[in-house]
């Protein structure tokens, strides 16, 4: 009887819609939920906004191999480098990033630049509210992607990069 | 010439190859393009057999042999590669790397590393040893010379290019086996050349550029292959450029691919002098003199202020009351530019330049005589070399590295004649030291019945020798002149094959005089009075001779000299001259810096350099080479664009000194260094549509294809020349010269540190200079 098989599995599948009918939901309340990711979740392994990380003195990371701009295939990250000196030492190595810039107009998240750096110091953050009225604010400089200094070493200011996007003023104070 | 080499037979990887005999094996591997790997063999210095790298296997021998010290015999059959090979290469990089860093991300020489490569190809990444790195500082031997030590894999390249190539000596080995360490000649720090040449061999990081040092990284620059703006010998240098918030900014210079006349060599000025472009006094607008200073201006307001005052000069007094200075390192078409100009649209003779050498006599001398003259490779490979007066090692590197390695790798025979001890008198077979400058005319002049003669001992034994020599080629400089040139171009004769080579002294000498920028003469040393077929090109052309540089300045004081237009040169600090002479002439500078001319102008025009456009040079053998733009400073405009914009400012039809617009056809930018894709694909889009490229009036090129046609010995060809070959022109095929006026020549003794104008304006060279101890020891040790 295929009349009766038919219906048969009709039944089966909205016995499934009907019972997550009743199952509390699971979809995000983004951007209406609570805390400071106003209800994003993410996995751990999001690919947002970069961030240059510090070393456990403090100093950056990065060592201005340029090896990240080399692999990025949408040729987006440029920098400068020049050397550490005594009274002026940013990095833990010879040399430093005096500038680092990324252009979100073009980055395509792939990660490769992760990949490719030595020292770990380029990284993928959760950073992901980075739309703007003005193209321009997609290119982030070093001060936009660097990870705030370790508190007991006195933490500094940062930049905040979402709302330096949304046309805040370009330094602000941690926590707000 | 002796009889061809015998040939010998071997067979390699299952190839044939035939060498000749007494060939290496890692040399005879090459010719069939099996490349073996190696650290510690560099063609053309001695064998050293230190790094073990160009391990082989031949048939019949016990154990792995080293190719790069084993030479050829008849029948060997050669493996190169095979799993024992490969495991021995192996073991190789891996002992190399025990103590070595791997600090690549911040080595200046990752991405460039032959280590680096050797470590991929063979893959020993993973290390057996355990033990702790050993860690040293890295050290400043000088401001260009820095040494990191863990990074050194002692392959010897340095001290061997060093002494064998400079014949500096300057770099040594201490202690032995695995602790031996390079050090410098003074125990901490490097008294020497300064040519950078250890570095630039060096196979990885251990010897870096204190120019380059951190800047950037080889992938990310664009890199173009141009030609020293310094001295006259031309050598090609690559200029590394970086976008920079004004342009292009020039970040190293190097010799990438040693394909041009230089070989191997680069001297401090080509490799690392290119800094004067990046330095902060560069003139960055026009300037116009207002209430007694200098204001800066727009261009507009510049060009048509020269035009107006220019064009009332012309129109109350003529040509004859402006006087034209041209320059010794501006390209080719420049100069030939600013002579039409002169001739054309200011209707006057007025035009010189600083002369360093009589080419105009040196032309007399040749005159119909073809092949007389000796190209830079010439004196690599001539077997014989007479060197007058001047000091190669330090005026001419590249003539002294060509002769010192001629003597050391040909057996050329070296005959010095100088009145000071220089110091490839250490190369020579023989030095004759003269006293005075009659000296040289008499030794020249050979007249045997001269008391000197007498006096003199070995004058005419060496004379004699000179005359059995085959294929002598006889360099002198500047203080040979005027009818000395045909002196010695008589002596030229009478040994056959002989080969004649003057030297100037800055990179375009030899174009400037070759151009024409002289009151006497046109383009190719033809005299002004018979303009033939210049005239019929041109139309117009003054058949008086003008007045020369310091008959200009006279004339300026007397007021018969209304105006004066200078480009690239600087005759206010170099003749001494007064500046209240120029109070009532109407001075116009083009230069990149405020120099002693330039503070004393009504308009200064800020230039572009040799290294920011696209042209060519001829150097002081007379090797034309292309000029490509590298760097790029959106403030300063090139002398070409200047030149033209003031005759359009004057009101003279452009058209009628460079040909542009329909009809005309140019290279479209293959000589424009970093920018070449954007103009070739321009072309390509216009083609596309069915359009014809367009010149600008700004583009040398067809200024170019005019010297080529008018001017004989240039009409070289063209696709050599864009693909970066020196080509030699000849000086026999051009006009009679002129033997007159030795008084206006005045050298220009640059050293190895200084070089005019520009030297003063880079800071290695400047900071080399402070280095230096006060009291050097004698630099020429007594041999
Ligand atoms: S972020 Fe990493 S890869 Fe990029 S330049 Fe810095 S150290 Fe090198
Ligand atoms: S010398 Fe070569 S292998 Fe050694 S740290 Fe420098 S780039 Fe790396
Ligand atoms: S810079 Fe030149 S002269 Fe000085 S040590 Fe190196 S190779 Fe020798
Ligand atoms: S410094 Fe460089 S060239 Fe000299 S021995 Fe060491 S690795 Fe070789
Ligand atoms: S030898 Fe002369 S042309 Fe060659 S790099 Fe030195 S200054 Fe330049
Ligand atoms: S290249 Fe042969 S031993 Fe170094």
């Amino acid at each position: 009887m295929p009349i009766l098989k038919n219906i048969a599995a009709i039944a089966k599948g909205m016995s499934i819609t009907f019972m997550e009918m009743f199952q509390p939901t699971t979809v995000e309340n983004y951007p209406d939920g609570p805390g400071p990711l106003r209800g994003a979740k993410f996995q751990e392994r999001y690919r947002g906004v970069h961030v240059l990380q510090r070393d456990e003195n403090g100093l950056e990371k990065c060592v201005a191999c340029f090896l990240c701009a080399a692999n990025c295939p949408a040729n987006c990250i440029y920098i400068e480098a020049a050397e550490n000196t005594a009274e002026n030492r940013i990095s833990g190595a010879e040399r430093y990033a005096k500038v680092y810039n990324i252009d979100y107009n073009r980055c395509i998240f792939c990660g490769y630049c992760v990949e490719a750096c030595p020292t770990d110091a380029i990284t993928h953050g959760h950073g992901f509210e980075i739309a703007t009225f003005n193209a321009t604010n997609l290119i982030y400089r070093k001060e936009q992607l660097l990870a705030a200094r370790p508190a007991h070493l006195g933490a500094n200011p940062v930049f905040n990069s979402a709302e330096v996007a949304g046309g805040a003023p370009a330094e602000v104070a941690p926590g707000e | 010439m002796a009889d061809a080499p015998k040939l010998v037979n071997i067979t390699v990887d299952g190839k044939p190859v035939a060498a000749p005999a007494g060939t290496l094996l890692i040399e005879a591997c090459k010719t069939v393009g099996i490349e073996v790997p190696s650290f510690c063999y560099y063609p053309n210095l001695s064998l050293q057999g230190a790094c073990r790298m160009c391990l082989v296997r031949v048939e019949k021998m016990p154990k792995l042999q080293t190719a790069c010290t084993t030479g050829i015999t008849e029948g060997m059959v050669v493996v190169t590669d095979s799993d024992e090979i490969r495991q021995a290469r192996k073991s190789m990089v891996e002992m190399l790397l025990g103590n070595h860093p791997l600090d690549c991300p911040v080595c200046d020489a990752g991405g460039e590393c032959e280590l680096q490569d050797m470590t991929f190809s063979y893959g020993a990444a993973e290390s057996k040893f355990i033990e702790l790195k050993q860690h040293r500082d890295e050290q400043q031997w000088s401001p260009v010379v820095y040494f990191d030590r863990p990074r050194c894999i002692l392959c010897y390249r340095c001290v061997r290019v060093c002494g064998e190539g400079m014949d500096v000596w300057a770099l040594g080995v201490d202690n032995r086996g695995a602790v031996s360490t390079i050090v410098p000649n003074k125990q901490d720090h490097l008294e020497c050349e300064e040519c950078g040449m250890c570095i630039d061999i060096c196979p990885v990081g251990a010897l870096t550029s204190g120019a380059y040092r951190y800047k950037t990284r080889p992938w990310e620059m664009k890199h173009v292959g141009t030609t020293c703006t310094h001295c006259a010998d031309g050598c090609k240098t690559t200029l590394g450029v970086r976008r920079s918030d004004t342009g292009m900014e020039i970040v190293r210079g190097d010799n990438r691919d040693k394909s041009g006349i230089n070989g191997d060599f680069l001297c401090i000025k080509g490799r690392y002098a290119f800094d004067f472009a990046n330095n902060e006094d560069r003139l960055t607008q026009p300037l116009i003199r207002k209430g007694g200073r200098l204001v800066p201006a727009t261009w507009e307001e510049a060009f048509e202020f020269v035009g107006r005052r220019f064009k009332e000069v012309l129109d109350r007094e003529g040509g004859r009351a402006i006087g034209v200075i041209g320059s010794t390192r501006t390209t080719n078409e420049e100069n030939y530019l600013l002579q039409k100009f002169a001739r054309v649209a200011l209707g006057t003779n007025n035009i010189d330049h600083h002369r360093t050498a009589d080419f105009p006599a040196f032309a007399a001398a040749l005159h119909g005589k073809s092949g007389a003259t000796a190209s830079m490779r010439d004196v690599y490979n001539a077997s014989a070399i007479l060197l007058i007066g001047n000091d190669p090692t330090e005026e001419h590197p590249l003539l002294a590295w060509q002769i010192r390695n001629n003597v050391r790798l040909h057996n050329a025979r070296l005959y010095v004649v100088n009145s000071r001890p220089i110091k490839l008198r250490r190369q020579a077979a023989s030095f004759t030291q003269v006293t005075s400058e009659t000296d040289f005319t008499e030794f020249l002049g050979g007249d045997e019945s001269l008391a000197s003669f007498a006096t003199r001992e070995g004058w005419n034994a060496v004379r004699d020798k000179l005359r059995a020599e085959q294929g002598l080629v006889i360099i002198f400089g500047s203080e040979i002149f005027g009818e000395d040139i045909q002196a010695l171009a008589r002596f030229a004769a009478s040994v056959p094959g002989a080969k004649l080579l003057c030297l100037g002294d800055y990179a375009n000498s030899r174009g400037a005089a070759d151009m024409g920028l002289y009151p006497d003469l046109l383009p190719g040393y033809f005299p002004v009075s018979g303009a033939g077929k210049f005239h019929q090109e041109w139309k117009i052309t003054p058949a008086a001779p003008g007045m020369n540089i310091g008959q200009m300045f006279e004339a300026t004081k007397t007021g018969q000299l209304k105006a004066l237009y200078v480009i690239g040169a600087n005759p206010v600090g170099r003749l001494n001259v007064n500046p209240s002479t120029l109070k009532n002439t109407f001075v116009v500078v083009q230069d990149m810096f405020l120099t002693e001319t330039a503070a004393l102008a009504d308009v200064v025009l800020p230039a572009a350099n040799a290294y920011e456009k696209a042209g060519t040079f001829t150097n002081t053998c007379g090797d034309i080479q292309i000029l490509k733009k590298a760097g790029e400073v959106t403030t300063a405009k090139p002398d070409f664009e200047m030149i033209v914009r003031i005759a359009d400012a004057i009101g003279f039809d452009v058209r009628k000194l460079v040909p542009f617009g329909h009809g005309v056809h140019a290279d479209m930018g293959q000589s424009r260094g970093a920018q070449s894709g954007e103009a070739d694909q321009h072309a390509v889009w216009l083609e596309a549509n069915g359009l014809e490229p367009k010149m600008s009036p700004f583009d040398p090129v067809a200024t170019l294809d005019e010297i080529q046609r008018l001017v004989p010995g240039y009409d070289v060809s063209r696709t050599e020349l864009l693909a970066g070959n020196d080509q030699h022109t000849s000086i026999a095929a051009m006009g009679p010269g002129t033997v007159q006026n030795p008084e206006l020549i005045v050298p220009a003794k640059n050293n190895l540190f200084s070089s005019g104008t520009l030297g003063r304006y880079s800071r290695t060279l400047n900071s080399v200079i402070e280095n230096k101890d006060p009291e050097p020891a004698d630099a020429v040790p007594t041999d």
